[in-house]
């Protein structure tokens, strides 16, 4: 291997890439608005739900009730019904996702010591959302309840209130969220989103970049020149690291200053984990590009490569121990998966390289295998 | 002769161009061999993968646990941590080696029971359970916990029955508001459906902003544009037949992933009317098709087109409502994504697909959808015209 090649065909590319101001610019844009928009938008927090009310015993306990809704964070109040008419209407035009239906007699069975049924429809369509909203309700039911029970038993038993209680809820569970104290779903997706846009960004500029030549032609160039095929492989991609590399750092720095993740591990294990990880990528660009003959099909393709898996598999939104046995399987072939375990390990973690060498190894094999498939792909004297 | 004749004689013409135009287009997108494999393996094996096995709610989540009472009331209560939401994973000696395998990530969630703990249940003292969460997802660390305060409240529960005197089940004699549940729309709450309706929706964006986009821009890049404009075509007539070609493409692709995968394999129904869906589907893809044509009088080659509708496209499909609750993100973010036609796409889709409503219920999200569309594609093809005249 000639450097001065290498650095002849890397400059060369390198000034197509800066002539090109607007390709340039999106090279290093991307990157952070997607970090802006997804950080912001990305929340996996169930919040603000919109929900309706059809109170049909209008008594003092059912406002009481109804008013720890209004109350919560979680919930959203969007008005007061007169008929279940109307709960069809707003959950089938979306304009809320929950109806609340406090029976008749309410008040007077509780006081009587009897129980009672609350009915709430659910919109079911998004099942995460409906799953943590009937958590959410279920928890302000038993809280109300414990409160009822407890004066009730209190009352009936002559019992002082903290004896009552302790009778009525011998055992509590303590929780302790680990890693993310808050459970903010900022602090999963921010770290997550550098893997993100570190899977989609740097594949598209290479194979952009590489099937730029073929379909315009100019590769004939380099084909009749002495550039051998590695000299020409290693000019051609360093730009596109290079580019990934910086913006790698970036990215981090979104990631713990803006979202404000916590960086616990050793940051420069984490840059090398990252730069392997853009290694990967852009070799799978590389593939692409040396597969297709357009440039419409490598960005289409490189799009679907990597949009879809990082979202299902890459455990972005999904952990990857919550997938089905096929999917696993599938989550397993790309590369994204052990990538997060890394990056969750060094930002919520502090881990390092004990724990997590396995996901290092796979990554290494990938970056190996991926670079070794492409130079064995290229060829300077294609068949066709 | 009199301009009556000519009329529809011009028409015929008028159309016979677009069809050969679509035509050009159809054979032109099917002679590239590697994009078609492509695009049946997205709207085919995508749309089975992400229905078939990814669920955003806690299913399966390892749990070890730390038992310092080893009675029976210790082991009646994990017996009730259980699948499909807990799987467990053992007992660990010490809390360290518990932490150490949340470290790992290998199991989710550590409980901890302390010792005297079947004791302080006979006694009437009050005592308490100690769950630790791996919030590195946090929806999922949510649901553990979640689900976890509702197991112990329920044996807590019938504990306290027991001693009250009661017999375990008997809430008659307790004033409880109980909660009761019914979850429209998608009764059993399969994932599959909601994730493979999700996955055509964000297939059909990608192909529906990149074919055409990419068309235009690749017949400039190449020069052959000049040729199209020297034959007696209208910039319309140039333009128009692309998205009609990568439409037609598309809705075949749509077809068979709701054919073959919702209906075949995950028994997504369809509550609404079929035609109703595909004429939605037709003016979404149009709709999108019009914002790649857009990007694609801005941009000069295929690069930067392709750069510049991901930038647009990856925030679109991820915050549209298809991955994400819309509901929790800040309100500004919440405005923007009125813009998306895919957030108004969503609201279609899904309700025609599983809340079965029609026109008089979705007409703002089609009004919305319309408007987008034809300013996209209005500037769209002013902005072609006037670069070319």
């Amino acid at each position: 291997m000639n450097l001065r090649r290498v650095a002849a065909v890397a400059s060369k590319e390198w000034r197509e890439t800066v002539r090109d101001r607007m390709f340039l610019s999106l090279a290093f844009l991307i990157p952070i608005l997607w970090m802006l928009v997804f950080g912001y938008g990305m929340v996996l927090d169930v919040e603000n739900i919109p929900y309706a009310v059809l109170d049909r015993d209008q008594s003092a306990l059912s406002r009481d009730y109804l008013y720890r809704f209004q109350q919560s964070r979680y919930f959203d109040y969007k008005g007061m019904l007169q008929t279940e008419g109307e709960a069809d209407a707003l959950l089938a035009a979306s304009k809320s996702r929950a109806v609340i239906i406090v029976p008749e007699k309410f008040q007077e069975r509780l006081l009587a010591g009897q129980p009672v049924g609350v009915q709430t429809l659910v919109d079911g369509t998004f099942p995460l959302r409906s799953d943590i909203t009937k958590g959410y309700i279920i928890a302000i039911n038993a809280a109300f309840s414990e409160e009822l029970v407890v004066d009730y038993v209190a009352r009936v038993k002559g019992l002082p209130h903290a004896r009552a209680r302790a009778l009525v809820q011998p055992v509590k569970l303590e929780v302790r969220y680990l890693y993310n104290q808050e459970v903010k779903s900022a602090w999963t997706i921010a770290p997550a989103l550098v893997m993100f846009v570190l899977t989609l960004a740097p594949p598209l500029l290479t194979a952009l970049g590489v099937v730029r030549e073929k379909e315009r032609g100019s590769i004939y160039n380099i084909f009749s020149s002495t550039v051998t095929r590695l000299e020409f492989l290693v000019g051609k991609l360093a730009p596109y690291v290079g580019i990934s590399a910086f913006n790698i750092l970036v990215l981090w720095a979104m990631a713990v200053y803006l979202f404000g993740a916590p960086f616990k591990g050793n940051g420069l294990f984490f840059y090398a984990t990252a730069l392997l990880f853009v290694f990967i990528t852009t070799g799978q660009g590389l593939i692409v590009s040396l597969l297709v003959g357009t440039q419409q099909a490598a960005a289409v393709i490189t799009v679907v490569l990597s949009v879809v898996p990082t979202i299902l598999y890459g455990g972005l939104l999904v952990p990857v121990s919550a997938l089905g046995p096929e999917t696993k399987v599938v989550a397993h072939l790309f590369p994204a998966m052990y990538f997060t375990n890394i990056v969750h390990g060094t930002f919520l973690k502090g881990v390092g390289l004990e724990v997590l060498w396995q996901d290092v190894l796979v990554l290494v094999a990938y970056a190996t295998a991926l670079l070794s498939t492409g130079y064995w792909l290229f060829r300077k004297r294609p068949a066709v | 002769m009199t301009s009556t004749v000519h009329a529809p004689m011009f028409q015929t013409v008028w159309w016979r161009r677009l069809v050969v135009m679509i035509t050009k287009e159809l054979r032109q997108l099917f002679r590239d061999k590697a994009l078609i494999g492509f695009f049946f393996w997205a709207f085919i094996m995508d749309v089975y993968l992400a229905g078939s096995g990814t669920s955003m709610q806690l299913v399966n989540a390892g749990m070890v646990v730390h038992d310092a009472d080893h009675s029976v009331a210790s082991r009646e209560l994990i017996h009730r941590f259980h699948l499909p939401y807990f799987r467990f994973d053992g007992e660990v000696a010490h809390p360290d080696e518990g932490v150490r395998r949340l470290d790992f990530g290998d199991v989710v969630v550590l409980l901890n029971i302390p010792p005297r703990f079947q004791e302080s249940l006979a006694s009437g003292e009050a005592t308490a359970v100690q769950m630790q969460v791996a919030a590195t997802h946090s929806p999922q660390g949510l649901s553990a916990a979640s689900y976890g305060a509702r197991i112990v409240g329920e044996f807590g529960r019938e504990v306290s029955a027991r001693a009250m005197g009661m017999a375990a089940n008997d809430n008659l004699s307790l004033p409880i508001v109980r909660s009761d549940h019914r979850i429209w729309y998608n009764p059993n709450q399969d994932e599959s459906w909601f994730m493979s309706i999700s996955e055509v929706l964000t297939i059909t964006t990608i192909f529906s902003v990149l074919l055409p986009a990419a068309a235009l821009v690749r017949e400039r890049e190449r020069g052959t544009v000049e040729q199209l404009l020297v034959s007696p075509l209208t910039p319309f007539q140039i333009m128009f037949p692309k998205v009609v070609a990568m439409t037609l493409v598309i809705l075949a692709g749509t077809a068979m992933s709701l054919f073959g995968i919702l209906h075949g394999i995950f028994n997504v129904p369809m509550k609404g009317s079929l035609l109703l869906y595909f004429v939605m589907m037709t003016l979404y893809v149009f709709t999108m098709a019009g914002l790649g044509l857009v990007a694609a009088t801005i941009a000069t080659n295929q690069a930067q087109v392709s750069l510049m509708t991901i930038l647009v496209m990856a925030p679109m499909i991820t915050l549209s409502g298809t991955w994400t609750p819309p509901e929790a993100m800040p309100v500004w973010l919440r405005d923007m994504m009125l813009l998306s036609p895919l957030h108004h796409f969503v609201t279609i889709s899904y309700g025609i697909q599983l809340k079965g409503v029609g026109l008089n219920i979705l007409w703002p999200s089609v009004l919305a959808m319309l408007a987008l569309g034809s300013s996209l594609f209005g500037f769209g093809i002013w902005r072609f015209r006037r670069q070319f005249n």
